[in-house]
């Protein structure tokens, strides 16, 4: 008898959806991926990584370049590795591990992410209360740790509010983040193109420039120097493909990102990954380190220590406080959300409401130290290596044990209470990874090529010993008949659910949809337009520029309003017909 | 199939060697940006000479007008593009450049480069920390340039210190447009080292200054209001149609041409206006110094273009001894003999003004020197101000603030808006640069 959650002798009604896999009914096709790629990596985070490659000190070749063969990797990473699991088993990975890794294997994954959604939502609030910061004219916080009272109260009472806001308004927040991404994709791109005649006036003299060869030029002299924040020469081409591709490793190699593939009717949707590492992984970035260089040279600061508050002022006026404070709080309402979760799976005898305190109070302090947003970076490609590992186990099971004969579901077929072979596994590999980033044997951003391919061998050679290569014909058949039964759900579900989403088609509706798309993402498009290319001399850039300024908050206001009633109106009317 | 290997062992050792033949062989590409004005041009020309005598050498010119010049030197120095090696530069760019360590020291010169010999005024607007950075080409001033001829036949006659009010007058008196005569002529395309130039030198001597003490623009102060009017005045009345059109050489080509009674501009323009071959009223020139206001400011500046080297340049040394030659009495020397010495750079060495073959030569020298002379960048105005420069205020910043502020002024000219608020969105703009120039101080 298994011992995972997932008990098949119960009535399937009763069983929760989200232990079961995705019906067919309930696919999506490739427009789907296209947005949801483009809208997940468009967040707070760019502000910040953008930032990170200038103060690393990459060139400008190297990022246009590196750039862009690391988001590549990372698609090709998606759409090879990620996407064919998830279209298999149509399982997220918390419920997979869940069914195939038994009670402490999940405890320990639940244990990592709550480390990691901890650490991103305490960052992205720090890049909110950097906003607040210009507001309240609080001296910039250039050390590690909190320099100025106020800042600390501020990053706190942002995190409390978040907090609270997460826990009893999660589902308004993320309805709202909703209709965020179409905007922070026009604001991330006139950002950069606000603030491109400001750095080269800055630089030359001159608000104009003669071509791309010379934006390449401003760009290699002014952004991206090969210089990195402490004068040496900086990281080159591989690193910032290293840096580009393992950013989202927890998601790719580390197959996290299996609860949104596990929609898609094609493994190999996973391309649709694209959008968003194309324009948030690329576009965005650059922009975001144009305009962090601008504003660092405006302010003759090191980029390092400049902050998004300050960066997204000098580049849309008072719709950069709106973006910082938007994308930074969307972003940590989500990872609060899910740090919430995970730390409920790995105290379930505690109650909802201490745990939620535990992890705000660590929200709240880690909230109030800048070091963490300005290390988002390695952070990140940290957290990728924690949960490289369990990707690697993963793949094992899938793609691997089918060829060599062995049972992808040996454990649920044998019914172990723990799977001691992959708790062994994940203990190795993160021995193996962080014991060669000890020893500086590889660039530590490429440490989770290896330690994915210890895992997978580790677990093979340990999940053989342990009966995967075995015969359950029992088990077998328990399991089959229970696939059948979760198909004949599934069949039933389909014919409940049979009701097409309904497309407001009315013009009132047209005419709401009309107004966002036009006043709030082509109005600012176009003056954006106009800052960077009809601003001959610097009275006609501040001019444009101003103009920006001032319009484009109003357009920001009229975007949310219309979009939100947009998107109410179609709640509204798919309620009615349900 | 021995004979065969062999045969293309020694084709490949006979082609490389001559491939290391001809790369020891290979002539070093030196590239010049410069200004298209008629002493450049005419180093271009006579550049042959350096390259008949420095076969290694080869010279590739880009020459442009002084605005595309100057954004297109600054854009490549600033961002270390490297497409020039020798940059034509001036007296506001060499001390801030050489601050950021974009140009090349020019200390280790040979000694028979005299450098000694350059006048001191543009020593100093050349050198930074008592480096000289740049070699100076030519030095110049401004003064008034005017027609005898049609003075005479107004019954004027210029003094050898005019104030604006006489060259109003005189202005207004020589105007004759259905003769294509036009009283004045004066710079009226937008730019930093045009219009804003002019007005820049002209405005010190009615009072005005960009900045007092404190930093604070003064661009809205009744002195640049009526620097700004007599300027429009001057240009909508008795100047030349599309007055927003002429920088230094289009007037030039007026002046030649019998177009200007007055003009008031560089004094490197005297030996190309005096010159029968080229002009149409050389024998009608009268020249005077810049004119005045009775506050005892003349509105004479001091420039001078000179060569400097990049950092950036892969040809160091070959652009050094470029720049050597081309700022040397060798080159003085060649200029007098082929073209006589009315025609040699002006205004950049003391020996120069001792040649009594070029005093002869070019009767309008004494003036011009003590135009040179008389200009004092550390002292530019009336009252006192921070900074230091007379046509240009010597900061980064100017550079756009005099772009921005020519442009609002040529718009005025133009007609498209009027003198106050050409001169109240110019004080807006530099407030705003300023601003931002004085938060940083204070960072």
């Amino acid at each position: 008898m298994s011992n995972n959650t997932l008990d098949t002798n119960r009535p399937i009604s009763e069983i929760d959806d989200e232990q079961l896999p995705v019906p067919k009914h309930r696919l999506h096709g490739p427009i789907h991926f296209l947005g949801l790629y483009a809208a997940e990596h468009v967040a707070a985070t760019e502000f910040v990584i953008g930032a990170a490659f200038v103060a690393l000190g990459a060139t400008i070749q190297d990022i246009l370049i590196g750039l862009l063969i690391g988001n590549t990797l990372a698609m090709l990473s998606f759409w090879l590795i990620t996407a064919p699991i998830a279209v298999k088993t149509r399982l997220s990975l918390y419920t997979y591990l869940d069914q195939n890794m038994g009670e402490k294997f999940s405890r320990f994954y639940n244990g990592a992410n709550v480390l990691i959604f901890v650490v991103i939502s305490a960052a992205m609030i720090t890049v909110s209360a950097t906003a607040v910061r210009v507001l309240f004219d609080i001296p910039p916080q250039i050390y590690p740790y909190p320099s100025n009272i106020a800042f600390a109260a501020i990053a706190a009472s942002a995190s409390i509010i978040a907090v609270v806001v997460a826990y009893y308004g999660f589902k308004v927040l993320s309805e709202f983040a909703s209709i965020c991404a179409p905007w922070l994709m026009v604001m991330f791109t006139t950002g950069g193109m606000v603030l491109i005649p400001a750095l080269n006036e800055s630089l030359t003299g001159y608000t104009t420039l003669g071509g791309f060869s010379d934006f390449v030029d401003l760009a290699g002299t002014a952004v991206f120097t090969g210089i990195n924040a402490e004068g040496e020469p900086g990281i080159g081409l591989w690193e910032v493909i290293g840096f580009a591709w393992a950013a989202n490793t927890f998601a790719h190699f580390g197959l996290i990102d299996m609860a949104l593939l596990r929609y898609a009717k094609k493994s190999v949707y996973g391309l649709s990954t694209g959008t968003g590492m194309m324009f948030g992984h690329y576009v965005a970035w650059i922009s975001a380190a144009l305009m962090g260089a601008a504003t660092a040279a405006m302010m003759k600061t090191s980029i390092a220590v400049v902050s998004p508050g300050d960066v997204a002022y000098y580049a849309l006026g008072a719709t950069g406080f709106v973006i910082v404070i938007v994308a930074g709080w969307t972003t940590a309402n989500s990872n609060l959300y899910r740090a919430g979760l995970a730390a409920q799976a790995v105290f379930p005898q505690v109650s909802r409401q201490k745990v939620t305190l535990i992890v705000g109070a660590a929200v709240v302090i880690g909230s109030c130290f800048p070091v963490i947003y300005r290390n988002i970076l390695p952070l990140l490609t940290y957290a990728g290596l924690l949960l490289v590992p369990i990707g690697g186990i993963v793949f094992a099971e899938q793609r691997l044990f089918p060829k060599l004969g062995y049972k992808t579901y040996w454990f649920k077929l044998i019914g172990l209470k723990d799977n001691t072979p992959a708790l062994t596994t994940w203990a190795v590999s993160l021995v193996f990874g962080f014991g060669l980033d000890f020893l500086n044997v590889i660039p530590f951003y490429y440490l989770f090529i290896p330690t994915w391919f210890v895992s997978i061998i580790v677990y093979t050679v340990l999940a053989k010993k342990a009966g995967a290569n075995g015969s359950y014909p029992e088990a077998e058949q328990r399991e089959e008949a229970f696939a059948q039964k979760v198909e004949k759900h599934h069949a039933e579900l389909a014919i409940q659910e049979s009701q097409p989403h309904i497309k407001d088609t009315s013009m009132l509706t047209k005419g709401i949809r009309a107004v966002w798309i036009v006043v709030g993402l082509i109005v600012p498009a176009v003056l954006a337009w106009r800052v960077l290319f009809n601003s001959p001399d610097l009275y006609e850039y501040y001019v444009n520029r101003e103009m920006f300024y001032d319009l484009t908050i109003w357009c920001t206001i009229i975007y949310f309003v219309f979009a939100w009633w947009d998107l109410q109106r179609s709640k509204a009317l798919n309620k009615a017909h349900a | 199939m021995i004979p065969i290997y062999k045969s293309v062992l020694f084709s490949s050792i006979g082609l490389a060697l001559s491939c290391a033949s001809s790369l020891a062989q290979a002539k070093t590409t030196v590239t010049i940006a410069t200004v298209n004005n008629s002493d450049m041009k005419r180093m271009q020309i006579l550049s042959e000479s350096f390259t008949a005598t420095n076969p290694d050498i080869k010279l590739n010119w880009v020459t442009l007008d002084e605005n595309t010049l100057r954004q297109r030197v600054t854009t490549d120095i600033a961002t270390k593009g490297g497409q020039f090696d020798v940059l034509t530069i001036g007296t506001y760019e060499v001390p801030l450049w050489a601050k950021q360590n974009w140009l090349v020291s020019l200390d280790s010169l040979p000694e028979s480069y005299n450098t000694g010999d350059i006048l001191p005024a543009i020593r100093e607007g050349l050198s930074f920390d008592g480096k000289l950075y740049a070699a100076p080409f030519y030095g110049e001033s401004s003064f008034t340039m005017y027609r005898k001829d049609l003075f005479e036949q107004a019954q004027l006659e210029m003094p050898s210190a005019p104030t604006w009010a006489f060259i109003k007058k005189a202005a207004a008196a020589i105007t004759d447009r259905s003769k294509d005569t036009y009283g004045i002529c004066l710079r009226g395309k937008a730019g930093w080292g045009e219009n804003i130039a002019l007005l820049t030198a002209m405005s010190n001597s009615y009072g005005a200054r960009w900045f007092d003490e404190n930093w604070k623009p003064q661009l809205d102060s009744e002195a640049w209001a009526s620097t700004v009017n007599d300027y429009l005045d001057l240009l909508t009345q008795y100047g030349p149609p599309d007055a927003t059109a002429n920088g230094y050489n289009e007037n030039l080509a007026l002046f030649k041409a019998g177009k200007c009674g007055i003009w008031v501009d560089s004094t490197a323009a005297a030996s190309t206006i005096t010159d029968d071959k080229q002009s149409s009223v050389a024998a009608n020139v009268g020249f005077a110094l810049a004119p005045d206001n009775g506050l005892g400011k003349r509105s004479n500046w001091l420039w001078s273009w000179a060569l400097a080297v990049s950092s950036s340049s892969k040809h160091e040394e070959a652009a050094k001894k470029f720049v050597a030659w081309a700022t040397s009495d060798v080159y003085t020397q060649l200029v007098a003999g082929k073209e006589g010495w009315a025609h040699v750079p002006p205004g950049t060495r003391n020996s120069l003004y001792r040649n009594p073959s070029y005093l002869a030569a070019a009767p309008f020298s004494p003036i011009i020197l003590a135009s040179i002379q008389a200009a004092d960048p550390n002292q530019p105005t009336v009252d006192k101000v921070p900074y230091t420069g007379i046509q240009f205020v010597a900061i980064p910043e100017f550079q756009s603030i005099g772009n921005a502020v020519g442009q609002r002024i040529a718009k005025a000219l133009d007609g498209d808006i009027t003198a106050d608020e050409a001169l109240a969105n110019a004080q807006w703009v530099t407030e705003k640069v300023i601003e931002r120039a004085r938060f940083i101080g204070e960072k």
